[in-house]
């Protein structure tokens, strides 16, 4: 067990707590200025050109409406071009200033160093979350480092049945692994907080043990080099706080998953280059695959309840943004290693499940709206709060660019007036036709759109390597082709979730999704009826309305329309594990990690794909059966409440929960005599908190007579038969 | 505690009593208390059906002795409680923990170490078995602990307060160390809005722009 944690190593650099205005810092400056200044000249010059389009139409009300919007809608695609420009140019001549290149961290040694690595879950897919856990365990073991490491499991599940079943597989890994001491559970008695609750619930616990902390996600996994290269990374650099690998998307079989997977591997080593190229040691955090030093974060990063009531008032919801802010407003670096490789993390493999994902991400992203303006934060840090907040935002604005440009055409056919397009700003240089005019601007924003994925093509065939890793330059570029057209029908449908999501978060209104119904295949038809029909009725009257207005005008609005109008059968067919597999087949969407999987991985899938097998789907409440009835499940759970109460805020909690009332047994009593059907899942977590009634639930359920047990336990009993 | 086979099957009172017929209860509930008790040992992961079946018989024999004098109760409900019994005392023998009444805790414990101890996959033949027991086996049922932390290092994270009012932003603002940027760049938006103002705003303006243009256009041909 890696012994408490120590001062940072010494060494030569920058001190945290005084800002440094070194040559770098000149640097850093120099490298924003730059890179923003020509997404200010790209979008400015763009702007007047559509400027000048409007004003030859003639203008009206609508007319400013839609330059303001078309100015804020351009300049966030020049910043997606811009980081796709830079991103090749440094990937192509080389990167110097990035956090692997400063020092020879492979050389530090890191003995006597503590690390914490942490899995928070919520009623996550346990057996996932486990061989996540055992893979990363497995691949830091044969890094002979395993010492330094302690494995934590943060349980925020609220589901009973999840919460026994991880108390169950925790301990079957652990005698598997051997790894009693090294890999540990703790489920919280309450959620508060969620995430950040959960990760500063163990900080307080345990976290002085620890110098370093790495914070996992349910789905992820990291190849323990990786591990071990972030820590070296860290102690090179004491003036380093946060150090964000990049996760590359893995393990998608459906279709949309591995179209999504195929573009984060493509696309994302060239964007996070140019993005490091700005950032600099001003980084951000995203939740997780990140090292964290634990000194500077316990003492900055707790973070305050916002004023005001929700959506933006109350708890942080997206807390990784503002953590990495307040880090760095305290001086502290912030560093992408955005060249490490093996971080790893999986992705919604349907349009629905990465609706559902955005929903959340868009009101914490919104809320960073009042944090943007907070005192001291570094401007870097709100670019990156804009960023985010624009990345949802985005959405209404589009939405409002063309509902603005139909009402202005609208308006144009109703005054029965001809088109008549004067002379403008360009027209002695290039001589267009007002149609000329409009379709140059059109090319120029397809041009800002696509051009980052063509330079990532031409960055991918200047690279052998990772050319035939992708399947080679062949199939990368036709998957390249297909992804885009993917993403121009996906993309409306993006537009109307993110508007909903927008609209309805600013309106404080709750949108409750209830669960997917899924085939083993993918979404059902009925599900992407229900989930899709709205955007669809939406398309056909849309593209009725253009094309009553004006038909030329449909055709140009054809590709949004589209997407909207085959939204049912788009969701249905692209969430087809069969389809993903035959993509597979024909050496489409291909990635590094598909076509020659790492070793974590390959164990990770093999281990998945025979679980899925062996294991049954268990019917409701199986688990509530076992954490009763079965002598292993019931000792480990009793053992793990009784360890719980050793912590005095667990045991203040417990007993807020109400724990050692009379009530608990009689609801114990309900459990006996009716099943656990009649039992809320509240009154169930409070039984199964209580110490002593569970065990005498075990007692019970086994010597009571027959007739004075309900029915569903004789059947439970009678499993355990042969 | 008398495990051999024959003991097994020399059930008490068995020969005295009428056919059909054990400690007093008809088969069929001798039958229904044996199917618990297996059950119980089964999800204690007992394979072994030699093992599985003496320690059956050995908790039913107990049962049997009690049937006479508890004819109120069903022979299901003395062979659970017996089993129950039986486990508990023997969890008390090896853990060297007396049993007290029906005492959780230690029945929790033993549970928990059978499973640490790897009961089923190494030490079948040792459950319920009378002393003396191999040391390894006694040590890892003594030793077993289900360690689910590390030992607490207690420290209390206090949130910082976040200024957010607007106008101290304004005022922080002004004070960003890169203000000379936005100043640039708000010079060449202004810039941008400038050039397009004075082409497009006004009837002069426009006789200006054109003439401007036309002139242009006489350069470039």
């Amino acid at each position: 067990m890696p012994g408490p944690a120590t001062e940072p190593s010494s060494h030569a650099g920058l001190q945290p707590g005084t800002a440094f205005y070194s040559r770098r810092t000149i640097r850093r400056w120099l490298r924003l200025f730059v890179f923003y200044s020509l997404v200010m000249l790209l979008t400015g010059a763009v702007s007047v050109l559509f400027a000048d389009l409007l004003w030859r139409s003639g203008w009206t009300g609508s007319s400013t409406v839609l330059l303001v919007l078309f100015v804020i809608l351009f300049g966030l695609i020049a910043i997606g071009c811009m980081h796709g420009i830079f991103g090749f140019v440094l990937r192509t001549f080389g990167d110097p200033d990035r956090i692997t290149r400063f020092g020879n961290y492979k050389e530090q040694s890191i003995a006597g160093v503590s690390v914490a690595i942490v899995f928070p879950t919520y009623n996550e897919g346990v057996a996932r979350v486990m061989e996540g856990l055992r893979t990363t365990y497995a691949s830091l073991e044969q890094t002979g480092q395993i010492e330094r490491f302690d494995f934590f499991i943060l349980s925020d599940s609220t589901d009973p049945a999840k919460w026994v079943e991880e108390e169950q597989r925790w301990c079957e890994l652990v005698r598997e692994l051997d790894a009693l001491g090294r890999i540990y559970y703790r489920r919280r008695i309450s959620n508060e907080g969620k995430k950040s609750g959960n990760v500063r619930d163990f900080l307080s616990t345990w976290g002085r043990r620890y110098r370093y902390f790495i914070v996992f996600d349910a789905d992820s996994v990291m190849r323990g080099e990786t591990i071990v290269d972030l820590v070296k990374l860290m102690e090179v650099h004491p003036q380093v706080g946060l150090i964000q690998t990049v996760p590359a998307l893995v393990n998608a079989e459906s279709l949309f998953g591995r179209i999504q997977q195929f573009a984060n591997r493509l696309y994302a080593p060239v964007f996070i280059a140019g993005l490091n190229f700005w950032a600099q040691g001003f980084g951000n955090y995203w939740g997780h695959n990140a090292i964290i030093r634990t000194d500077p974060f316990m003492q900055y990063c707790d973070l305050p309840h916002l004023p005001g009531r929700k959506p933006f008032g109350g708890q942080i919801l997206s807390h990784d943004f503002v953590e990495a802010a307040l880090l760095v407003k305290e001086n502290w670096q912030v560093w992408f290693a955005y060249d490490l490789e093996g971080s790893y993390e999986e992705i919604p493999q349907d349009m629905i499940s990465n609706a559902q994902r955005d929903r959340r991400w868009c009101q914490g992203n919104l809320q960073h709206s009042l944090v943007l303006f907070g005192r001291g934060m570094r401007g870097i840090s709100r670019i990156h709060f804009l960023m985010g907040i624009f990345g949802y935002l985005a959405s209404p604005l589009w939405l409002l660019f063309l509902i603005t440009f139909n009402w202005a055409l609208w308006n144009f056919k109703r005054s029965e007036l001809s088109v008549i397009t004067v002379r403008g700003l360009t027209t002695p240089f290039l001589k267009l036709s007002g149609m000329e005019h409009a379709f140059l601007i059109f090319v120029i924003c397809m041009a800002v759109l696509f051009l980052p994925k063509i330079l990532a093509l031409i960055d991918l065939a200047f690279d052998r390597k990772r050319r035939q890793a992708f399947g080679g330059l062949q199939r990368a570029t036709v998957s390249a082709v297909m992804e885009t057209f993917f993403s121009s029908l996906h993309a409306p449908l993006q537009m109307l979730w993110h508007s909903k999501f927008v609209v309805t978060i600013l309106m404080g209104i709750g949108v409750s999704w209830g669960p997917q119904k899924r085939s083993a295949d993918g979404i059902t038809w009925t599900e992407a009826i229900r989930r899709h029909w709205g955007q669809t009725l939406l398309g056909i009257l849309w593209g009725a309305a253009v094309w009553k207005l004006d038909h030329p005008t449909f055709y140009w609005f054809l590709p949004v329309l589209a997407g909207m109008l085959i939204a049912i059968p788009l969701s249905v067919f692209t969430s087809r594990m069969s389809l993903g597999s035959r993509a597979r087949s024909l050496g489409l969407f291909l990635t590094p990690e598909e076509t020659s999987p790492p070793s974590e991985l390959d164990t990770l899938r093999v281990r998945m794909a025979l679980l899925e097998k062996t294991e049954a789907p268990q019917p409701a409440n199986a688990i509530i059966a076992e954490a009763v009835l079965d002598p292993y499940v019931n000792a480990i759970h009793v053992s793990l409440l009784r360890e719980k109460q050793l912590n005095p805020e667990y045991r203040d909690a417990l007993i807020k929960l109400g724990v050692g009332r009379p009530e608990v047994r009689e609801l114990a009593e309900k459990l006996l005599g009716q099943g656990p059907e009649a039992l809320t899942t509240a009154e169930k977590v409070l039984v199964l908190s209580d110490a002593d009634v569970v065990p005498w639930l075990h007692r019970q359920a086994w010597i009571r007579p027959s007739k004075a047990l309900a029915g569903w336990w004789q059947t439970a009993i009678r499993k355990y038969a042969r | 505690m008398d495990l051999s086979l024959e003991s097994a099957l020399n059930i008490p009172g068995a020969s005295a009593e009428a056919s059909g017929n054990i400690a007093g209860r008809p088969l069929d509930e001798w039958n229904a208390a044996y199917a618990k008790v297996e059950s119980y040992f089964h999800a204690l992961r007992i394979r072994n059906k030699v093992l599985l079946g003496r320690l059956v018989i050995h908790v039913l024999k107990r049962a049997m002795r009690r049937a006479p004098q508890e004819s109120h109760r069903s022979a299901t409900e003395l062979a659970a409680e017996e089993m129950d019994q039986v486990v508990t005392e023997w969890f008390g023998q090896v853990l060297q923990e007396p049993p007290v009444g029906t005492d959780h805790m230690l029945s929790t414990r033993g549970r928990l170490a059978l499973l640490l101890a790897d009961m089923p996959g190494k030490w079948q033949d040792q459950f319920l078995h009378p002393p003396p027991w191999p040391e390894e086996f006694i040590k890892a049922m003594r030793e077993a602990y289900l360690r689910a932390g590390p030992d607490f290092q207690l420290a209390k994270m206090a949130p910082r307060p976040l200024d957010l009012g607007p106008i101290a932003t304004l005022s922080n603002l002004s004070m960003l160390p890169f203000r000379k940027m936005i100043f640039v760049w708000v010079v060449l938006t202004l810039l941008f809005i400038a050039l397009f103002v004075v082409t497009h705003n006004s009837e002069q303006n426009h006789h200006l722009l054109n003439e401007f243009l036309s002139r242009l256009e006489g350069i470039f041909h």
